[in-house]
C-alpha cells in the first residue's frame, strides 16, 4: 500500500467516500423521522452483502444481470427488514413515547440478533465473492477494476434519485414535511404512519446496498456492518445530521482521511486495521469543536 | 339539514386528566364560530382532542350527520375537516410551494393542483414572489397566512383554527381577518379560538364561552357581546 500512487488513493477515497455517503443518506433518513440513531443499520448493510452472496451464488446469468440482481434483491431484502423491525418493534416502541436510551439499546439489541441469524445461516467466518469480474486495467494514472468502480456510480445514482424523490414527488415531499413538522403533517392529512415504513424500507435497502458494494469489492464478515459503522456515523456528524450536501462533503472527507492514513499508518509500520481509528478521531474532534457539523457552509439546504 | 359538524359531550384531556368536560358545538354550513373564554378553560384541548392531538376521552363526533368519532387525523383532514395548530403550524424546512403542495396531498385530482396554487397566490398575493423561499424564513403573519392558505388547498368544508391571531402585529391581524373573510366567502365555515373576546365576537357570527372545560354559554355572537353578565363574569371586558 505504501508504494500506492496518489491518482489511485484518489480513486480509493472516492470510492469508500461513495459506500460511507450511501450508507450515511439512508443512516440520516430514519434519524430524521424517528430521532434515533439505528445501530442495527450495521445489520442492514451485512445482511445486503450476503443476500447478494447467496443470490450471486444462486444464479448462473450473464456478470452484469448477475450483478443487477444482487443490487435489487440487497435492496428488497435488507429494505423489507427494516421495514418489519419499524412495524413490529421501533414504531410500537416510538408511540409508547420511549426514550432516545430505549431506542438506541433496542437497534443494537435488533442489531445483534441479525447478526448472529447470520452466523448461524453462513457460518465460517470470512466470505468472498466469486464474481467473474474482467481483469483490473489501466486507464491513465487510474488503475480500473470494475467492483472499485461500481459503488460510485450507484452512489451517484442513488444520490441524484433520492434527492429526486425527495424534492419531486409526493412521498418524497410528504417524508420531509413528516420529518419537519409529524402533527402538522397529520394535520395535512399526511398518513405518518405510511411515511415511516416507506422511510425505514428506504433506508434499510440503501444499507443493504452499500453493505453489498462493500462485500464485493473485498472478502466480508458478519462483523462488516458494525466495523463500518463508526466511520458511517462520522460522516452524518460531521456533515451535519439531516443536510444532504454536508453529508456528501463528509462522506469524501473521511473517505480521504481513511485511505490516506492508511498510507501513513503503512509508513509509521503500523497495520491497515487502525484506519476506523481516524475516523474516531475524526468524529470526536468535530463534536469538540464544531458539533453542527458542515451544516452552516451549505445553509439553506 | 344536519349541522356540518358536531361534537356531542366531549370529554377530553391529557394522560386521563379531564381537561374538557362535556362539550357540545355544532357549526353550520359557512358561519363562523368563535370559541372563546380565558386561559385554561380548554378551548385549545377541545379543538386538539377531535384530532387526536388531546386525548378524546368520552362523547361523540358528527360530519355532515355521519358518526366520524375515532376517526384517525389524517382521514379527518381528507373528509374535509381543516385544523390549523396556533404554533409549528408551517413545513420549516419546505418551500411556500410546497407547503401548498401538502395541504392538497389527499386530493386525487392531482392535475389541478398547479392550477389552483396561482388561485391561492391570487388571494395570498403576499406570498407569491416567495413561492420558492423556505417558510422558515416567513414572519410571523406571513406563516400565519401560510398556514391558512395550506389549509385551504385541502378544500375543506369546515376549518378550525387555533388562535389565529395571537401574538400577531395590529397590522398582520387585519390582514389574517381580511384573508378568513375571504376564505369564509369561498364557503368554507370557520371554527376559531380566540384570546381577545371583543375581536372574537364582532367578527363570528355564533360563540361557545368556554370556563373550566364547561361550556357556560352559548348564542349569537352580537347578543353575547352585549350580555351584561356574560361580559362581568367571563369576558373580563366590564362595563
Amino acid at each position: 500500500m505504501a508504494n500506492t500512487p496518489w491518482a489511485q488513493i484518489l480513486l480509493f477515497s472516492i470510492q469508500t467516500g461513495s459506500v460511507y455517503l450511501l450508507s450515511a443518506v439512508a443512516l440520516t433518513l430514519t434519524y430524521g423521522l424517528s430521532k434515533f440513531p439505528n445501530f442495527a443499520h450495521a445489520e442492514f448493510m451485512t445482511l445486503g452483502a450476503y443476500t447478494g452472496f447467496f443470490i450471486a451464488n444462486l444464479l448462473h446469468l450473464p456478470l452484469p444481470l448477475t450483478v443487477l440482481v444482487c443490487i435489487l434483491c440487497a435492496f428488497l431484502v435488507s429494505g423489507s427488514l427494516g421495514l418489519m423491525s419499524y412495524k413490529i418493534i421501533f414504531g410500537p416502541l416510538l408511540r409508547r413515547g420511549s426514550s432516545l436510551i430505549h431506542l438506541m439499546i433496542g437497534s443494537m439489541a435488533l442489531g445483534f440478533i441479525i447478526r448472529y441469524v447470520i452466523i448461524e445461516i453462513w457460518p465460517g467466518g470470512t466470505q468472498s465473492f466469486t464474481l467473474p469480474w474482467p481483469e483490473a486495467s489501466n486507464i491513465g494514472p487510474f488503475r480500473i477494476y470494475i467492483p472499485w468502480i461500481l459503488p460510485i456510480a450507484a452512489a451517484l445514482v442513488a444520490g441524484v434519485s433520492m434527492q429526486l424523490l425527495l424534492t419531486r414527488t409526493n412521498i418524497g415531499r410528504a417524508i420531509r414535511a413528516t420529518a419537519s413538522n409529524p402533527q402538522l403533517a397529520m394535520a395535512s392529512g399526511i398518513n405518518t404512519g405510511r411515511v415511516l415504513l416507506t422511510t425505514w424500507f428506504l433506508s434499510a435497502g440503501l444499507a443493504g446496498m452499500a453493505g453489498l458494494f462493500i462485500g464485493m469489492k473485498a472478502s466480508f464478515s458478519p462483523t462488516m456492518g458494525w466495523n463500518i459503522l463508526l466511520s458511517v456515523f462520522a460522516v452524518t456528524v460531521l456533515g451535519g445530521i439531516g443536510s444532504f450536501y454536508g453529508a456528501i462533503a463528509a462522506a469524501f472527507i473521511i473517505g480521504l482521511a481513511e485511505n490516506v492514513g492508511v498510507v501513513i499508518l503503512a509508513q509509521f509500520g503500523l497495520a491497515s486495521d487502525y484506519r476506523t481509528a481516524i475516523s474516531f478521531v475524526i468524529l470526536i474532534v468535530v463534536l469538540l469543536i464544531k458539533p453542527e457539523g458542515l451544516t452552516r457552509l451549505f445553509k439553506g439546504n | 339539514m344536519a349541522p356540518i359538524f358536531a361534537s356531542v359531550d366531549v370529554r377530553a384531556g391529557y394522560s386521563d386528566i379531564v381537561i374538557v368536560d362535556g362539550v357540545s358545538l355544532e357549526v353550520e354550513a359557512g358561519e363562523i364560530v368563535a370559541i372563546v373564554g380565558p386561559n385554561g378553560s380548554g378551548k385549545s384541548t377541545l379543538l386538539k382532542s377531535f384530532f387526536g392531538f388531546a386525548q378524546f376521552l368520552s362523547g361523540k363526533m358528527f360530519y355532515k350527520g355521519e358518526d366520524i368519532t375515532g376517526r384517525p387525523a389524517d382521514k379527518m383532514i381528507s373528509s374535509g375537516i381543516g385544523y390549523i395548530p396556533q404554533t409549528n403550524n408551517v413545513f420549516a424546512n419546505l418551500t411556500i410551494t410546497e407547503n401548498l403542495q401538502m395541504g392538497a396531498y389527499t386530493r386525487s385530482d392531482r392535475s389541478q393542483i398547479a392550477t389552483e396554487i396561482e388561485g391561492i397566490f391570487e388571494i395570498f398575493h403576499e406570498l407569491k414572489h416567495r413561492a420558492k423561499s423556505f417558510a422558515g424564513t416567513l414572519s410571523g403573519g406571513e406563516r400565519q397566512m401560510l398556514a391558512i392558505a395550506r389549509a385551504m388547498m385541502g378544500k375543506p368544508s369546515v376549518l378550525m383554527l387555533d388562535e389565529p391571531l395571537a401574538s400577531l402585529s395590529p397590522k398582520s391581524v387585519e390582514g389574517i381577518l381580511d384573508k378568513l373573510t375571504l376564505v369564509r366567502q369561498s364557503g368554507t365555515a370557520l371554527v376559531m379560538i380566540e384570546q381577545n373576546v371583543k375581536r372574537a365576537l364582532s367578527f363570528a357570527n355564533r360563540a361557545y364561552i368556554l370556563v373550566e372545560g364547561k361550556c357556560i354559554m352559548q348564542g349569537p355572537a352580537g347578543e353575547l357581546l352585549n350580555d351584561e353578565q356574560a361580559k362581568k363574569r367571563y369576558l373580563g371586558l366590564g362595563t
